[in-house]
């Protein structure tokens, strides 16, 4: 019986490498493949720290199932040994984890200075943000510029408003501005690996590249009242001359007066 | 080997749990449809009524049932769902035609038939749509609309969709004949439409729609009671209910300003069945309504205990109200649901909607000013409520309202719609626009008013000036300072203060 915890405890790590191994081909980690392009850097941090984590486990799970084995085939007229602990052991646990520790930190500046540091934005994204995503409870509200003017913080006579669909163009980088009426909430969007929080009385520019046309996901991932699990929009990612099409089509809408078209013989008059 | 006693205990674990997780989406929980304080304040034989006359609550619950068993009065104009079909054959299992059937041949040869039969079918029953509609992929249920069973239903255990074909579970107890108006699955849409409400309305809304759910009391402004059958932002005419497309604009688009979320991504055929659930409880709740006020001049409760003051006898006002349900409530109870399905009807035609007969005049400094001088006009007077600069800050907010139904004062200062909450005139600089911030969207506001609520209607402005009114508002939230279009402000307040009264 002794022997059975013994194996056990070396089964489990032989699992782990197993499902490490197959996940990512099979997509268990994330909920699609990356289709933005800080997706992919995001995804490759995750997948250093898997490894790091994974092999952590490995090493510690052998570690353990073989002093179990150890003690599972001693005799019973071998004596115990009493110990103090080993110094050297414990300087050792701590410096090795703290330059793991060290190095992550490191290594992840770079992608955390490209989503988050403004002056690290592509130019192209941050001159022109695309809209202004004002979340509230329990509903993205979506403001594009006038066409052919730039975006504003404060609202401006002639912006496009729609709620819980937001139109990106693909292929190129395109920031919004994310800010709350209410309560924070967070804007996330599992398929482009893109989140951030909305906090009041701050706009914040987040900024993707959308690689694929598509439409995806945008919840909320801050509980932020009894409604939050209805914050569901989707973003539309389309080329630049669809985009286009849509706001033109939503600057006709707003502007709808109610009167029928006049009839072509008249309009042409 | 040693593995499988605990399999067999853990499967029907499993199962258990899954039944018991299942039952979450079809029938909940038992709800139940609240009465109006209306009706609650009615004396006891007007509610209840009387040994063989029903009272207002057997009235409304005949025609609209509860949340359990919804009932479709076909007079109303609500989609309950289903499939209108005409019978053209029935037979009882032992395939003996019952009398009265149209067709003397053989019942059916096709072996779907033959295995429908043999499957101890208590009865058969084939039916046909016109043509041109399509039976559906599957039914459970059938109603007799027409005919010696007019009004009784049955349960279908196999339906082939090819033939038209149903097996029913028992022998119906009256013979259907060919030609017979049918309804399958009748209500189907009723019921996902009752199903969604509950999961997506009801806790702000009420299961009754009396604007009442649980989330309500946390909410400002407070969530639509639809009982009254009034909705504020339609694009119909002031005398008009509101239309189906009013509604799933703003089931699909949210209010802006208030609490009601967008439901943009639900699926178009779920909006449209919560829709007509929706419109099923504004019509119950209007209905009940209506009941009541043809009671309440002289039976409620109030009423009776002051008629019982004055030496009146409490057996002779039974005695009148028994009167007026066998005589009067019966008749209004069916002329009150034709009005119903005419209004309903109505609003969803053509001539209610509000077309305005210029197109919008294009925005200009020039517009806008025309539109400040009509809004502190004395004609449209909307300085008074809204205040001269549009912050909604007039007059009318500091003046305490009587109550029409009660005749008394108010507790606070300030306008009151029809469900009797304080709702005080929009500030126009805030830039939202509840109904909707099209131009379309704020003419029909002006042009209707804003139903419910102290917004009059200017169905008899001209047109243009409504559109220079539209010009004007749409400008305010970005007035550098107040009617900054080139007008002087106005040199004395626009309209006289409604003092308080004492008393």
């Amino acid at each position: 019986m002794k022997k059975f915890w013994a194996l056990f405890f070396f089964f489990w790590p032989a699992v782990a490498i197993w499902l490490c191994w197959i996940a990512p081909s099979r997509g268990w980690w994330f909920p699609s493949e990356s289709k933005s392009t800080l997706g992919h850097q995001i995804d490759g941090l995750f997948y250093l720290i898997l490894i790091i984590v994974t092999v952590t486990f490995v090493a510690t799970q052998f570690a353990l199932g073989y002093a179990m084995w150890k003690g599972a085939v001693k005799t019973a007229d071998s004596s115990a040994v009493f110990s103090h602990g080993s110094h050297k052991l414990e300087i050792m646990w701590t410096i090795v984890p703290s330059f793991v520790l060290v190095f992550i930190s490191l290594t992840q500046l770079d992608v955390l200075a490209e989503i988050r540091v403004i002056s690290q934005f592509p130019e192209e994204a941050r001159k022109e943000p695309i809209a202004e995503v004002m979340a509230r409870q329990f509903e993205w509200r979506i403001r594009y510029p006038k066409p052919g003017t730039v975006l504003m913080t404060e609202p401006q006579p002639g912006d496009l408003y729609f709620v819980n669909e937001l139109h990106v163009p693909t292929f190129r980088p395109v920031q919004i501005n994310l800010r709350t009426q209410d309560v924070q909430h967070a804007f996330f969007s599992p398929q482009l690996r893109v989140k951030q929080d909305a906090v009041p009385g701050l706009v914040i520019p987040v900024w993707f590249e959308v690689e694929e046309a598509g439409t995806y996901d945008l919840v909320c991932a801050e509980l932020c009242g009894w409604g939050h699990y209805k914050m569901k929009a989707r973003i539309i990612a389309e080329s630049e001359e669809s985009v286009e099409k849509y706001i033109t089509q939503l600057n006709a809408e707003q502007n709808e007066d109610g009167v029928p078209d006049a009839p072509p013989e008249a309009a042409a008059e | 080997m040693s593995l499988t006693p605990s399999l067999k205990i853990l499967v029907p674990a499993v199962l258990s749990v899954a039944l018991a997780t299942s039952g979450c989406s079809d029938s909940a929980f038992d709800s139940s449809f609240v009465y109006s304080t209306s009706t609650t304040s009615l004396m006891r034989e007007a509610q209840d009524g009387t040994k063989e006359l029903p009272g207002v609550k057997k009235l409304v619950d005949e025609r609209f049932g509860d949340p359990q068993n919804l009932k479709a009065w076909l007079k109303l104009p609500v989609d309950f769902g289903g499939t209108t079909a005409t019978v053209v054959e029935y037979a009882t299992a032992d395939g003996q035609l019952a009398q009265g059937t149209a067709a003397p041949a053989p019942y059916n040869d096709s072996d779907d038939a033959r295995s429908l039969a043999t499957e101890g079918a208590s009865a058969i029953i084939r039916v046909t749509v016109e043509e041109g509609q399509m039976l559906p992929e599957s039914a459970t249920s059938i109603v007799f609309v027409s005919g010696t069973g007019a009004g009784k239903s049955a349960a279908i255990t196999a339906w082939n969709s090819g033939t038209g074909e149903a097996m029913l579970t028992s022998v119906p107890d009256h013979v259907p004949t060919a030609g017979d108006a049918v309804t399958l699955d009748g209500g189907s849409n009723l019921k996902s439409g009752r199903m969604l409400y509950m999961r997506h309305c009801s806790h702000c809304h009420g299961t009754s729609g009396d604007g009442n759910g649980p989330t309500a009391q946390y909410l400002n402004p407070k969530p639509r009671d639809y009982r009254h059958g009034v909705f504020k932002f339609t694009s119909t005419n002031d005398m008009s209910k509101v239309s189906r497309k009013d509604l799933t604009r703003i089931l699909k688009y949210g209010i802006p300003g208030t609490y009601m979320p967008s439901f943009l991504l639900m699926k178009d055929e779920e909006v449209y069945a919560i829709i007509e659930y929706v419109r099923f409880l504004s019509m119950r709740g209007e209905y009940e309504r209506k009941l009541d006020s043809e009671l309440a001049g002289d039976f409620s409760q109030k009423v009776v205990d002051g008629r019982i003051k004055a030496k009146e006898s409490r057996t002779a006002i039974a005695q009148e109200v028994t009167e007026f349900l066998a005589v009067d409530l019966k008749e209004a109870a069916s002329t009150l649901g034709d009005d119903l399905a005419e209004q309903w009807t109505g609003a969803d035609s053509e001539e209610a909607l509000i077309v305005p007969s210029i197109a919008r005049i294009p925005d200009s400094p020039e517009s806008r000013r025309r539109g400040r001088e009509l809004f502190l006009s004395k004609a449209l007077n909307c300085a008074d409520c809204h205040g001269a600069d549009g912050a909604g800050n007039g007059p009318q907010t500091i003046a305490f309202e009587k109550n029409p139904l009660t005749g008394e004062l108010y507790n606070e200062p300030g306008l009151h719609d029809v469900w009797d909450n304080a709702n005080q005139p929009r500030n126009l600089h805030y830039g939202i626009y509840r109904g909707g911030r099209r131009p379309i969207d704020l003419f029909c506001r002006i042009h209707a008013g804003i139903k419910g609520s102290r917004m009059p209607s200017f169905k008899n402005t001209p047109h243009e000036d409504i559109w220079n009114v539209v010009n004007y508002v749409l400008s305010i939230p970005f007035e550098t300072e107040p009617g900054a279009t080139g007008v002087p402000a106005p040199a004395a307040a626009p309209a006289a203060v409604t003092v308080p009264q004492e008393n």
